[in-house]
């Protein structure tokens, strides 16, 4: 559980924000269990080493009072990397929510093989304060053509799927090789004299 | 090389250059990406050159995505010609990226070969990039 002092923000909009985040903090909006919004500003550095985290446990601190909170969407700047705002959720002990997942796929497949990732995050319905920062799939000695759902994942206790079971969450494949790849270019520049007709391969319009 | 199939009108106005992607900033296949940190217009040569680059040094295993399409043609008057006469003729394919773009992304090959194989790509394209692993880890 990470502390944060948070302080209530009085005025909105973007010149108010963008004097927010030049003083070295980060707006936040905090809600939820029926409560109205409150506007708040977070120390900056400190939310951005929090929010290193995957769905970390908050302790904001603001009036005097102290909620629980998880991030439930962070906007970040994807130049800089930056967080410019976060919402943050209300949550109580022993309380369940819905939350995104990280698949961390361990192990070796079978030689000559390769997995894939084919959904990189997981919904799970789980406890608020002990929520999982990653979920493991192990491929260790998995033969190619082998697919792992998402019904087969091992979740962490107290934990449930709510993503469709049926999703394929990782794949085990022979790799494409370069010669295959060089073979794939031979048969494109054979195609390409004969569909050359209009000028160079050009698209036709209509 | 990519070109695509048919087009509702041959020659089209220059793609805006200003402002920063609005999508496709992070990575959302692969387990490393390249980003693009400035406006470019990456032909489809380019791309295929970056492609080749990439796959020619990881040789065996991996998955490569190419996540940017050159769907903008751009025209061009022949040397020598005067003005006027009407606007040029196609001659590039390109594909508008702007800032923050994930451009191509890698998955099954280790952080080092990816990481030397992207080196590879990014000499290819015409704008600053750098490389980006997947949130949380690969």
């Amino acid at each position: 559980m990470t502390k944060l002092a948070a302080t209530a923000r009085t005025e909105f909009g973007k010149g108010a924000a963008r004097r927010t985040r030049r003083a070295g903090l980060v707006p936040a909006v905090l809600y939820g269990h029926g409560t109205d919004p409150v506007h708040v500003a977070l120390p900056g550095h400190q939310t951005f080493l929090a929010l290193k985290t995957t769905n970390v446990l908050l302790e904001i601190e603001l009036d005097g009072k102290t909620e629980l909170a998880i991030a439930r969407d962070v906007q970040r700047d994807p130049i800089r990397d930056s967080i410019e705002h976060v919402d943050l959720l209300i949550v109580r002990k022993g309380e369940k929510v819905i939350v995104e997942v990280p698949v961390h796929v361990v192990g070796e497949s079978a030689p000559g093989t390769i997995h894939l990732v084919d959904l990189q995050q997981l919904s799970i319905e789980a406890e608020a304060t002990n929520l999982p920062e990653a979920i493991e799939v192990s491929v260790e000695g998995l033969e190619a053509g082998t697919n792992i759902f998402a019904a087969d994942v091992t979740l962490p206790e107290g934990a449930s799927l709510v993503s469709d079971p049926e999703l394929l969450v990782a794949s085990v494949t022979v790799p494409q090789t370069s010669s295959e790849d060089e073979a794939a270019e031979a048969d494109e520049a054979a195609e390409a004299p004969a569909a050359a007709a209009p000028a160079e391969g050009e698209p036709a319009e209509g | 090389m990519l070109i695509p199939r048919r087009v509702k009108h041959r020659k089209q106005h220059h793609p805006g250059r200003s402002g920063a992607a609005k999508g496709g900033t992070s990575i959302a296949f692969g387990d490393f990406g390249i980003q693009a940190l400035e406006p470019a217009y990456v032909t489809n040569r380019q791309i295929e050159a970056a492609r080749i680059a990439m796959t020619r040094h990881i040789k065996r295993g991996g998955k490569v995505w190419i996540n940017i399409y050159p769907d903008r043609p751009l025209t061009k008057k022949p040397a020598e010609t005067r003005m006027g006469s009407g606007k040029g003729s196609p001659e590039w394919w390109v594909a508008n990226v702007k800032p923050g773009r994930v451009v191509f992304e890698l998955a099954g090959v280790p952080e080092e070969l990816a990481r030397e194989a992207m080196r590879r790509a990014q000499h290819k394209l015409p704008m600053k990039t750098r490389f980006v692993v997947r949130e949380g880890g690969a």
